[in-house]
């Protein structure tokens, strides 16, 4: 059945799109993880990337969460000398994660989750129409 | 004669299957809006024989391989596409190579519906008219 078919792609994508805000609650909760030792790197920041997957028993490209890659950007130093952390010349290395940038990536990452929703609900809506036709 | 041969049965039948077919590809659209480098695509509509040539005996229906011996291979998913895509859709490019306008897509969802809706109204009209002539109303 095609309607179903819909459904579970947009499911997918729903899926797909939860995997990358669990990515992105990860960065905005690690955004002041410091080292733990004197010199070490913090937190990195994670990026979570798409990848579209050929679904042969539905017929379908589907959505999948693909591999969750390291951004490779540099750390933010800050002078903390009575920071614990802190090296030998007081910085301290803050993870290179921008809250801005991360709430930008939140609202992406519903709006296309809203957009799957919406697909089911008319997905949905449509297939109603086609049992109605039994009533009459 | 069965109900499927007169022709706006299987004219609605083949609009319906058109809908639905549409409605996957665009469930695929929207899943994939974030997806690098993929591009949108979208069904043709069908093409219908001019109503006003058509006898009774024109159907619409698509056509299938026959399998005439046991030990052929199916189709891989029982039911190909039936109808032709049309990929050239999206006239905006993201720098990721990702082609999804998800506007547009939610436009054609929406659209989609209201043409589904439009099928099956006439068609329980013209169960309507079946029965009207059968004397059940």
């Amino acid at each position: 059945m095609d309607f179903l078919k819909s459904m579970q792609i947009a499911a997918s994508g729903l899926r797909a799109q939860a995997g990358r805000m669990r990515v992105i609650s990860e960065n905005i909760a690690n955004a002041d993880s410091t080292p733990a030792r004197p010199g070490a790197d913090p937190y990195r920041r994670k990026v979570a990337s798409f990848t579209s997957e050929f679904d042969r028993a539905l017929d379908a490209r589907t959505v999948g969460v693909g591999k969750v890659a390291p951004d490779k950007s540099e750390f933010r130093l800050k002078y903390e000398p009575g920071h614990p952390a802190a090296d030998a010349n007081g910085n301290v290395k803050y993870p290179n994660v921008n809250p801005l940038v991360e709430m930008t990536d939140m609202r992406d990452a519903q709006r296309s989750y809203e957009a799957n929703i919406n697909v089911i609900s008319a997905t949905r809506r449509m297939l109603q129409r086609t049992l109605d036709i039994l009533k009459a | 004669m069965a109900i499927t041969d007169i022709p706006i049965f299987s004219m609605l039948r083949t609009r319906m299957q058109y809908s639905q077919e549409r409605q996957r590809v665009l469930a695929e659209n929207v899943a994939n809006a974030d997806t690098p480098n993929y591009r949108a695509r979208d069904l043709k509509a069908p093409k219908f024989p001019d109503p006003t040539e058509m006898t009774t005996a024109t159907t619409v229906s698509n056509i299938s391989l026959t399998r005439t011996e046991g030990g052929h291979i199916g189709p891989l998913s029982g039911t190909g596409s039936s109808f032709s895509t049309d990929s050239k859709s999206g006239y905006e490019v993201r720098p990721t190579g990702n082609a999804v306008n998800l506007e547009d897509e939610m436009i054609k969802v929406a659209a989609n519906q209201m043409d589904y809706q439009g099928a099956t109204a006439l068609y329980t009209r013209s169960l309507n008219l079946l029965k009207t002539a059968l004397g059940k109303r």
